[in-house]
């Protein structure tokens, strides 16, 4: 299969009032053509940063210290914002957010918003872009299409409003969807359908998905290739049968053992001793020594660098 | 009855309490207010016997009660008594003047809103640069001069010096220039700032990131995206403001002698002419509740959240 988006070295940093946090501190990953890729690791670890620096759609305090990021054979980083929305954002590279209530805009109906991601290819006249809002709309399983066209978000649900989204997103026709963690504001139960939705649209248009989530248990379900992440870094980049398989890494290791099935879950539920380290002031050499417990002196100086174990399999650890 | 019907009749009602209520204050505050309008009228040489004449024409002899129930019962039939001094129906008095300090107050209060959104959406989008700091500063530059003192120093500089303007009256249609400027300019203040505050905190919106992820034109995301979101605070500013400019408009009118509202209350608190000063009044109030009316109907027309609520 044949890369993406190939994300090198990527380094980013934040200017806060309490100083520069490290949010990235090199972050490597490749996404092959037509996968389903996830990039796992807990709260506040840079997966969204990394999904905003695909876009670069980062906050003003964001300095982009270092890195590439080559998406068919161009780096993002050396685009201007111009550039950047003209050629790559919404018909190459589109993104669902987080929290589907506040990605919508408020005061505009559902078919103006999607409406919007159609214009900017093609030209038709009102009933025809009617018509595609409506199909667009339909590509999502959503019930009752043509009464939701005059509604606006907020008498919506959240899982409506997310598949709303989607739908906005999809209407752009692009060939990475970045998705950022977007079944943590829904219900259980809708997280399913939605996941089912999604899954058939990636196979259906074939799109590359770059899926960012917390939630091992989606990841297992429709992810192809996963990469762990851990306090700014990549620390494995593993096939997902593997990550269950066998993790390399001892962050990885602890991740998947933390959460396992209902049978195995009150004998074998191990957590992750200590927390996630500040960005501000991260641990030297490998971040995760602190809470290791194989760490060695190595560990506390250098930064491990990721290597090749396996097929497809790469793990960045002194001890592997 | 259906909440929307409810709504409204509850706004109607309120509406005509608050401007009874402000004619009520403003009656008794004029009457108790020292000063003879007989003796305005007629100058302090004239006899008694006039005096009295006078007074017994206008009844001001007789008790505030009477005397204000008399002025409601004629408004009730649209009648706003005679003027006093000019001794005319106060009807046409007003239906006279009132063009132009619609005039006025009108293109004032558009020069404001125009150029305090403009500038706050200037300000916020380079934040922190010179024209940031120019927003702010020239703000503070209008806040803190009285509108009278702007009035005159203009009327020096453009009407005497530069000739560029009429200096007073209403002349030709470049006769509004300075005094609309005037009135806006200070007002413009009011709405830049919290037009820049309003649109920093929208473009910080999740909502206009996924417009740019989308791939929206930079000026779309800001024309339409934000500003129709960092719009709707100001709606309620503009209705704030309002009494304001209408305030402001009657300083302004005296300095450059323009034949208003304005001027006419001034004169008519002057010759104490109570009818006069008292329709004026009323108006006002009037004006300002159908301004406050007006901004909520404005309101749930820009946000769809209101609209379904009420």
């Amino acid at each position: 299969m044949s890369k993406l988006l190939d994300i090198n070295d990527l380094k980013v940093y934040f200017n806060t009032e309490e100083g520069v946090v490290k949010a990235l501190a090199g972050v490597n990953f490749k996404i092959d053509k037509g996968s389903f890729h996830g990039l796992i690791g807990e709260t506040g670890c840079g997966k969204s940063v990394t999904g905003l620096s695909i876009l670069k759609l980062l906050d003003n305090n964001a300095l982009i210290e270092g890195g590439k990021i080559i998406y068919k054979d161009e780096n993002l980083l050396d685009k201007t914002e111009k550039q950047m929305q003209r050629d790559f954002r919404g018909n190459e590279i589109a993104m669902i957010f987080q929290d589907p209530g506040s990605s919508l805009n408020p005061v505009f109906t559902i078919q103006d918003q999607i409406q919007e991601s159609v214009k900017m290819y093609k030209k038709a006249s009102k009933q025809e872009y009617r018509n595609i809002v409506i199909e667009e709309l339909k590509k999502v399983k959503l019930p009752d299409v043509e009464g939701l066209l005059d509604k606006y978000p907020h008498q919506l649900s959240g899982g409506m409003k997310q598949r709303v989204m989607i739908a906005m997103m999809l209407a752009c026709n692009p060939n990475l969807l970045i998705a950022d963690e977007p079944t943590t504001a829904l219900d259980v139960s809708i997280q399913a359908q939605f996941l089912q939705v999604l899954k058939n649209l990636k196979e259906k248009f074939d799109m590359t998905v770059l899926y960012i989530t917390h939630d091992l248990a989606v990841v297992s379900e429709i992810c192809d290739y996963v990469s762990v992440m851990y306090a700014g870094r990549i620390v494995e980049n593993v096939p997902v049968r593997e990550l269950f398989k066998n993790p390399i890494h001892p962050y990885s290791y602890k991740l998947v053992h933390s959460v396992l099935g209902v049978k195995t879950l009150l004998e074998n539920l191990e957590e992750i001793p200590g927390s996630v380290p500040r960005l501000i002031d991260p641990p030297s050499g490998c971040r995760f020594h602190p809470r290791c417990e194989e760490a060695t002196d190595i560990c506390k100086t250098k930064v491990p660098q990721l290597k090749k174990i396996g097929k497809n399999h790469y793990v960045a650890c002194h001890r592997r | 009855m259906s909440n929307r019907k409810k709504y409204w009749t509850n706004k109607i009602i309120r509406t005509i309490i608050t401007a009874i209520g402000v004619t009520l204050i403003a009656f008794l505050i004029l009457h108790l207010t020292p000063g003879d309008p007989a003796r305005i009228m007629l100058g302090s040489y004239a006899s008694e016997e006039n005096l009295e004449a006078v007074r017994e024409k206008y009844n001001l002899n007789e008790p505030l009660y009477i005397q204000y129930w008399a002025w409601i019962s004629s408004l009730a039939k649209g009648d706003l008594g005679t003027s006093i001094r000019y001794n005319r129906s106060v009807n046409t008095l007003i239906k006279d003047r009132i063009g132009p300090t619609l005039v006025l107050t009108l293109t004032g209060l558009i020069i404001s809103v125009v150029l305090g959104v403009v500038m706050g959406i200037l300000a916020a989008l380079k934040r922190n640069s010179w024209l940031d700091y120019l927003t702010t500063v020239q703000a503070i530059f209008w806040i803190s001069i009285p509108s009278f003192w702007l009035g005159i120093l203009f009327l020096y500089i453009f009407g005497l010096q530069l000739r560029w303007v009429p200096i007073a009256g209403m002349v030709s249609y470049t006769s509004v220039i300075l005094p609309a400027l005037s009135l806006g300019l200070r007002q413009e203040a009011w709405f830049a700032r919290p037009m820049r505050a309003e649109m920093l905190e929208v473009l910080n919106q999740e909502y206009i990131r996924a417009a740019k992820a989308k791939g929206l034109k930079y000026y779309i995301v800001v024309t339409k995206h934000a500003l129709r979101n960092a719009l709707i605070p100001i709606i309620t500013m503009l209705a704030l403001r309002l009494p304001w400019i209408i305030g402001g408009s009657v300083v302004i009118e005296v300095v450059f002698s323009w034949g208003g509202i304005g001027s006419l209350l001034v004169n008519s608190v002057k010759a104490r002419d109570y009818p006069v000063v008292q329709a004026i009044l009323l108006l006002i109030s009037i004006a300002v509740v159908l301004a406050n009316l007006f901004a909520d109907i404005i309101y749930t027309w820009v946000d769809p959240r209101i609209r379904t609520e009420g």
